[in-house]
């Protein structure tokens, strides 16, 4: 699986190493901005209140 | 002997030598699926360790930031003691629990999920209404997170009884001496929110505050809660100096 994305990545070792860089940043600023928030709510970490439900 | 070593180094060299592509297909299939998988697992493990680092560093980052924003409008409203004073839409007023330390903890109305996520300690509206801090008797009743999203209540364990919890209003500053903690109860326990707590020994109306929240660490098993009555109340004056608790 990477060593698929490393071979389909354009350029010299170099450039491959930024894009894999930048896809790994995109990977986690797509998680951390929409992967988490949405999973959070669903796991039981952080319900604070008493309720009766 | 000989034949042997002869045998040994031809196949050696046949080994080392670059092979054109003579792979057998159906190992190289299974090889492929299981490199795969090991890389899925791989990529879960990461994932995960990014959820710990996600809730436990970066949802404290951004909701001290929107705590701070909030707390500062809340404080320029104050000022300001136009029309916009006794505007509470950004909160009422801020917690200080020295036993606590971490500073101030901003106000707001309401325990839903999303207020609570901005760094901030709610009063309950559900599903029993908390009493407001100025209210003549009552139960002033607060949550807020144990871990993530900053984390307000993380050191609620560090309170003990006697120790000092001090709300301060626009005008006033509420000294609360804690009488009673509870380490763990169960998360359907509303009854800890009455008017008069009663599990908490409370038997009159008074003006009392309970603070909320998960216990133990890092999970949501348990509820843990703090009682408190109230003192004293002091006004705020010109320098807002804090009451000698805070000091």
């Amino acid at each position: 699986m990477y060593g698929w994305i490393w071979r389909h990545l354009p350029g010299n070792a170099w450039v491959k190493a930024l894009l894999s860089l930048l896809l790994v940043l995109m990977v986690v600023y797509v998680l951390f901005q929409y992967v988490f928030p949405w999973a959070e709510p669903l796991l039981p970490f952080n319900d604070v209140t008493v309720d009766g439900q | 002997m000989a034949a042997t070593t002869e045998e040994d180094e031809q196949e050696r060299t046949e080994e080392s030598a670059p092979k054109p592509a003579p792979r057998q297909r159906g190992r190289g299939r299974i090889a492929m699926a299981v490199s795969v998988f090991g890389e899925l697992l791989i990529t879960a493990g990461l994932v995960l360790g990014l959820f710990v680092v996600y809730s436990l560093w970066w949802t404290n980052v951004i909701a001290d930031r929107e705590a701070k924003k909030q707390g500062n409008r809340v404080r320029d409203h104050w000022e300001a003691k136009g029309p916009g004073a006794l505007n509470t839409k950004d909160g009422i007023g801020f917690l200080h629990v020295p036993s606590m330390s971490g500073g101030e903890i901003l106000v707001t109305k309401g325990t839903n999920t999303k207020t609570l996520n901005h760094g901030v300690a709610g009063y309950y509206t559900d599903p029993i209404k908390s009493a407001l801090p100025q209210d003549e008797k009552g139960n002033f009743t607060l949550a807020a997170h144990r871990d993530g999203h900053g984390a307000k209540f993380h050191k609620i364990d560090k309170i003990d009884e006697g120790d000092p919890i001090v709300f301060e209003s626009r005008d006033k500053w509420y000294v609360y001496k804690v009488y009673k903690t509870l380490p763990e109860t169960s998360k359907y326990n509303v009854r800890v929110l009455d008017p008069v707590p009663k599990e908490s020994g409370a038997k009159h109306a008074d003006r009392y505050i309970t603070l909320t929240t998960c216990t133990p660490v890092f999970t949501s098993k348990y509820r843990y809660v703090v009682w408190g009555k109230l003192e004293r109340v002091e006004k705020v004056d010109n320098e807002r100096t804090p009451p000698p608790e805070l000091d």
